[in-house]
């Protein structure tokens, strides 16, 4: 434990309350690349401490910056604390006790943590030379991040685990210069990544901005068609604050009880925290809880939600390890890794209609389920040839979109998102 | 925190490393938040905060931040040692130093108002929002002070406090299997006034009313039709169809279907857009960016023509145009970003009633529901909380969940009528990477646009 952190417990071991410390301490540096030229370069840092405090069925929270302070300032912080959980009213349903935590590979990189500035600005250049020598009809632009973390949960019922994190993001941005047409691309990773990884980015990007500007309107269209994995994580992400204990607990979810059909028989959905080298894994959560495999979805039946502690015992459930949090907040509810998982039947070679991005979700309703989203690129395909579209809406209610989803068979990754094209019924306009 | 301390040392570190611009925000902050759920307090925090940003300029930018005090000469260290590895040719608008001591006042500061006070009026909203079929109902209320000393190489010393107050509520409406929402909120540069001043029975009744309302609601029709946004919607349409797009980074980078296009005629004759920052107790008003340039009143649109951008050092210096104070930045720990402040329409001559008269068949669309664009593509896309069907100029059944889009160049020529009657009092927050407080608004406003329903 790092002194601050033992002095820290060692005065609310003095007080007779039940506490939790949650600490971090990182760097952040990034990178932005505007037209092939390095334009902006960044390193911050960041630390501090979150006390979470409970006295008689009541919890207070506050926060302090940085990891160095004499002991009169942690006792008034220990001292502020307690009088908020004395006058405030929110309730406490207790912390985690201690068990054991899975063992999550690929989670840290020391070439990300002892990366020395010079180098990661060096592999920042590698990338504004790559989009130069690639670049045609476009303007190129893009971000590099690279970030380290380390954290940690110690709380009265004996849990004290810390931990160790690394991220590289990725991501590129085209824009044509002959007539509109843009296309992006996003990846994030636990590892160091090299100079190819920064190429199929920038490719990527190029290939959506080409069709982008090859699309044109579509007629308007209702029936089945096929969601690449960016468009199904849209759609997910409407769904997914139906499954969030909270909004289950003060009844602003769709949802209520398990064993339902809320969508087809093929359609699995698994949050899973301990997956090797994703970005949305860790092997505790922001309480100390264990991170596991959640079934959220199975086979079309409501199987689980996602819960921390506090709305797991508020509803009689277990916690399924998803207090999400930083120094600065209380934990909230939020996924790790989601999966959509994949069905028997290929749709990489489906003719028809393919939706690859939409935008907007926040303009549907997830309760209702109601939503229409701009299609920022689609493509019908005829005879193995894509012909693009874009500026339509797509337009459906989740949930009985849902009802009709055919997951294919190849999954893609898009940072903490799984999933394969999916088959859906579904209307343009 | 010792001031001429870090002062001293940034100018001997620029020395040492040869920067030529570097500017340095101290930023402290005092912050309450609270929270409700179906009458159960969820959160209550109150906490204080202090943290350096610091940029050095060497023909690029160097950024770094920090928020523990031990730290914060490292950081001003770090970001010239960034400027100097860096090394690039961009140019940026230096100016004259300012000196200067500036604070937003308010009648009644919120720092002197009991936290218990501010539980007792959570309660009360929420006891006033009880109702038949009513499942969920959310009250929230925040407040921060942001003190920052601001300094850069120039000699500019700058000290501005500024108060930031935010309130409202939401229920989710539930019958038959059906599920409706809808929501107010207050928010503006103010003080504890702001919270007083609210109707509470007028808007707790109206929400309560809408939510229920909403439930026997159906979906729109789709396709291209006129619509009248009321001024919620107004802002929130100019807001996404023009104000994104005249962000001079955006335009700068490429990313702007307004590039190259300062002086010319892109929407109807009569459209004036503005973006004032100095506008009084607004929630996007602010008195120095974070650039430590003072914020102004930028007209973007006159009569059709756009007359500017919005811009900070960088891209004024870039487009050759004065500085105009639109440089901001999420916190301490972020770059200023080009950014909006409080973006309305000017009024135009027409009446409510006769804008109804001209439409045939459309959609009266009402409030703010978020929105989104594609500055580069000239696509824009939001949502109304509620809206109704116009039939030969009389409204007709209430429709939900509608979403709109349009392109940007296609719409601002498709304005038919511009309405007299302006509001700016819909407090949000705008997100570009970045999260900053924004105000915007307008008189009504008819156009077309593309009207996703499953009608």
């Amino acid at each position: 434990m790092i002194d601050v952190i033992e002095s820290l417990a060692e005065i609310l071991n003095s007080k007779d309350v039940e506490w939790e410390i949650y600490w971090e301490s990182g760097r952040r540096g990034s990178f932005k690349i505007e037209r092939e030229t390095l334009e902006r370069s960044q390193r911050k840092f960041y630390s501090g401490i979150g006390l979470r405090v409970g006295i008689d069925g009541k919890m207070g929270f506050s926060y302090i910056t940085g990891l160095h302070h004499p002991t009169s300032e942690l006792e008034r912080f220990v001292e502020r604390t307690i009088k908020l959980a004395k006058v405030s009213r929110v309730q406490f349903k207790g912390f985690p006790a201690p068990s054991s935590v899975p063992e999550v590979r690929g989670i840290y990189d020391r070439k990300i943590e002892e990366i020395p500035f010079e180098e990661a600005h060096a592999l920042a250049l590698q990338y504004a030379e790559r989009m130069r020598e690639l670049r045609e009809k476009e303007t190129i632009s893009g971000a590099l991040a690279l970030e380290f973390e380390r954290y940690g949960v110690v709380n009265s019922n004996g849990i004290e685990f810390d931990g160790a994190s690394t991220y590289m993001a990725v991501s590129a941005y085209a824009v044509r210069k002959d007539r509109p047409g843009n296309g992006s691309f996003y990846q994030s990773y636990r590892s160091l990544q090299g100079v190819e990884v920064l190429e199929e980015a920038i490719r990527k990007a190029k290939k959506d901005a080409e069709l982008s500007a090859m699309a044109d309107k579509l007629d308007p269209y209702s029936g089945e068609l096929v969601l690449e994995p960016e468009a199904v994580s849209s759609i997910v992400g409407i769904l997914v604050e139906n499954l969030y204990g909270d909004e289950v607990y003060y009844g602003r979810s769709r949802f209520s009880r398990f064993g339902e059909f809320v969508a087809s028989g093929s359609f699995t959905l698994v949050d899973d925290s301990t997956l090797e080298g994703l970005p949305g894994s860790y092997p505790f959560d922001g309480e100390g809880t264990p991170g596991q495999r959640t079934t959220l979805i199975e086979k079309g039946v409501l199987k689980g939600f996602l819960l921390d502690h506090t709305y797991a015992a508020l509803l009689e459930l277990e916690s399924t390890g998803n207090a999400v949090r930083s120094f600065r907040t209380i934990p909230s509810i939020g996924p790790s890794n989601l999966i959509v998982e994949p069905g028997e039947e290929s749709l990489e070679d489906f003719e028809g209609v393919v939706i690859k991005n939409v935008f907007g979700e926040h303009t549907a309703n997830p309760v209702s389920g109601d939503f229409s989203l701009p299609v920022a690129l689609g493509y019908v395909v005829k005879n193995g040839e894509l012909h693009p579209f874009k500026d339509n809406m797509l337009v459906g209610n989740i949930f009985d979109l849902l009802k009709t989803a055919e997951p294919g068979k190849e999954t893609r990754r898009i940072s903490s998102f799984m999933s394969p094209r999916v088959r859906v019924d579904a209307k343009i306009v | 925190m010792d001031i001429e301390r870090l002062m001293r040392i940034s100018e001997e570190l620029a020395r040492k490393h040869g920067v030529e611009y570097y500017e340095i925000r101290l930023v402290s902050f005092r912050s309450t938040e609270l929270s409700m759920s179906n009458g159960q307090l969820k959160r209550l925090s109150m906490n204080s905060e202090r943290g350096i940003g610091a940029r050095a300029f060497n023909g690029i930018w160097g950024f770094s931040s920090a928020n523990d005090v031990e730290r914060f000469e490292k950081a001003i260290e770090t970001a010239m040692k960034i400027a100097k590895l860096s090394k690039g040719d961009s140019r940026i608008h230096t100016g004259d130093p300012v000196v200067d001591d500036a604070e937003i006042g308010v009648k009644k500061p919120f720092t002197e108002v009991d936290v218990e006070e501010k539980l007792r009026i959570l309660e009360e909203t929420d006891s006033m929002l009880l109702a038949d079929n009513i499942v969920n109902r959310n009250v929230y209320y925040s407040d921060w002070l942001v003190e920052t000393f601001y300094f850069n190489s120039l000699g500019s010393e700058i000290r501005t406090v500024v108060p930031r107050i935010r309130f409202g509520f939401s229920v989710t409406a539930k019958e038959n299997g059906e599920m409706q929402q809808y929501w107010k909120s207050f928010g503006g540069t103010l003080g504890w006034e702001m919270v007083e001043d609210v109707d509470l029975p007028h808007w707790t009744s109206t929400v309560v009313e809408k939510a229920k309302e909403l439930l026997r609601a159906s979906s729109p029709p789709s396709g291209e039709f006129p619509v009248i946004a009321d001024p919620e919607l107004a802002g929130l349409f100019i807001h996404e169809a023009l104000g994104h797009a005249v962000e001079a980074d955006l335009v700068k980078n490429g990313d702007s279907i307004l590039a190259g296009k300062l002086g010319q005629k892109i929407a109807v004759d009569g459209l004036t857009v503005v973006d004032d920052p100095t506008l009084p107790g607004k929630f996007g008003s602010y008195i120095y960016d974070d650039e430590g340039i003072k914020a102004k009143r930028v007209e973007i649109i006159r009569d059709g023509v756009l007359v500017n951008y919005l811009n900070d050092r960088e891209t004024a210096q870039y487009f050759g145009l004065e500085p105009n104070g639109h440089g901001r930045a999420q916190s301490y720990a972020h770059q200023p970003l080009v950014r909006m402040g409080n973006t309305y329409v000017e009024a135009g001559d027409w009446s409510f009633e006769e804008m109804l008269e001209e439409v045939k068949y459309g959609l009266y669309m009402i409030g703010d529901k978020g929105g989104q664009v594609d500055t580069a593509n000239g696509t824009f896309t939001f949502g109304a909380r509620e809206g109704y069907i116009i039939e030969n100029g009389e409204l007709r059944e209430m429709v939900r969940d509608v979403a709109l889009s349009g392109k940007i160049l296609d719409v601002l020529k498709s304005i038919r009528a511009i309405g007299k009657d302006v509001r700016i009092e819909y407090p949000g927050y705008c997100g570009k990477g970045q999260s900053v407080p924004v105000d915007d608004g307008g008189p009504h406003i008819l156009t077309k646009a593309l009207v996703g329903g499953l009608k």
